[in-house]
């Protein structure tokens, strides 16, 4: 089944352009989509929102006590 | 030759020990970081302690290998990344065959579908954190791995092919791939609040 993408260059660009990635040019490009195009604009709002939102899930801190068994690892002096 | 220059040689032996407890120290500064991406790439808590402790030791005992001036955290987490394939904990799911791009849409989709609330509010209406946990526990290894070095280790493209040993190409593919999966997992979760 093909699947209607209203933009379908500028989902090519969103992940790179998200993830800091474009080269100048191209992160031009992608801005100047961003504020004529609607659509886009709020589904790059959504993708930056839902990553974030991701990252902060999924993120989970060290038990302190792992610190103390690494720095035992370490060599002897 | 070493008889005749005893001072030279002591000297060097404080040099290197003094060089060894500095790298010692720059990757521990880095535990942090390794453990939250170590975490993702295994599914226990224990696991993750294992794998990162293995990664220190090998780390620690392979510091004449690391060439100073070059990127440590990218050094350290090949370390990390090729412990975990060797432990054999690839656990391989066949790639999900269903056309993802509806996937990728749908999740955008429903949760736009509610309109008048802010993004992050509708998200986390929609999806609790062990539903994100699940969801990305669900995504096969080659992508998640690199999902987790890329958004939670916050390495760039390049860093990611090299701690892999893949190309660039393939990092952006897997990266894109797999976020897709990662959607429609999320999407499949936010499906089943909505029946509850």
């Amino acid at each position: 089944m093909m699947f209607m993408d209203p933009c379908a260059k500028c989902e090519e660009m969103l992940q790179p352009f998200l993830d800091r990635e474009l080269s100048a040019d191209e992160h031009a490009i992608a801005e100047s989509h961003l504020n004529e195009c609607g659509y886009c604009r709020k589904r790059y709002k959504f993708e930056e929102t839902l990553r974030r939102y991701v990252r902060q899930a999924v993120v989970e801190e060290m038990p302190p006590e792992l610190k103390q068994k690494l720095a035992a690892l370490r060599t002897p002096l | 030759m070493s008889e005749a220059q005893p001072e030279t040689d002591a000297r060097g032996i404080a040099e290197d020990a003094r060089s060894r407890v500095r790298f010692e120290e720059e990757v521990l500064e880095l535990a942090d970081q390794v453990y939250r991406v170590a975490r993702r790439l295994v599914s226990t808590r224990e696991e993750a302690e294992d794998l990162v402790q293995e990664t220190y030791a090998r780390a620690f005992r392979s510091w004449r290998s690391y060439t100073p001036g070059t990127n440590l955290r990218a050094w350290l987490f090949r370390i990390l990344t090729n412990l975990n394939i060797d432990r054999g904990r690839r656990e391989q799911r066949t790639p999900s065959t269903q056309p993802l791009e509806e996937g990728d849409y749908f999740l955008y989709n429903r949760l736009e579908a509610d309109s008048g609330t802010e993004d992050e509010a509708r998200i986390e209406q929609r999806l609790s954190q062990d539903e994100i946990v699940h969801a990305l526990s669900e995504v096969p290894h080659d992508f998640r791995d690199v999902i987790v070095l890329v958004d939670i280790g916050d390495f760039t493209y390049q860093d990611a092919a090299q701690i892999l040993d893949i190309p660039i190409g393939t990092v952006m593919s897997r990266l894109h791939r797999g976020r897709r999966i990662l959607k429609q997992e999320l999407a499949e979760a936010s499906v089943g609040e909505e029946d509850r």
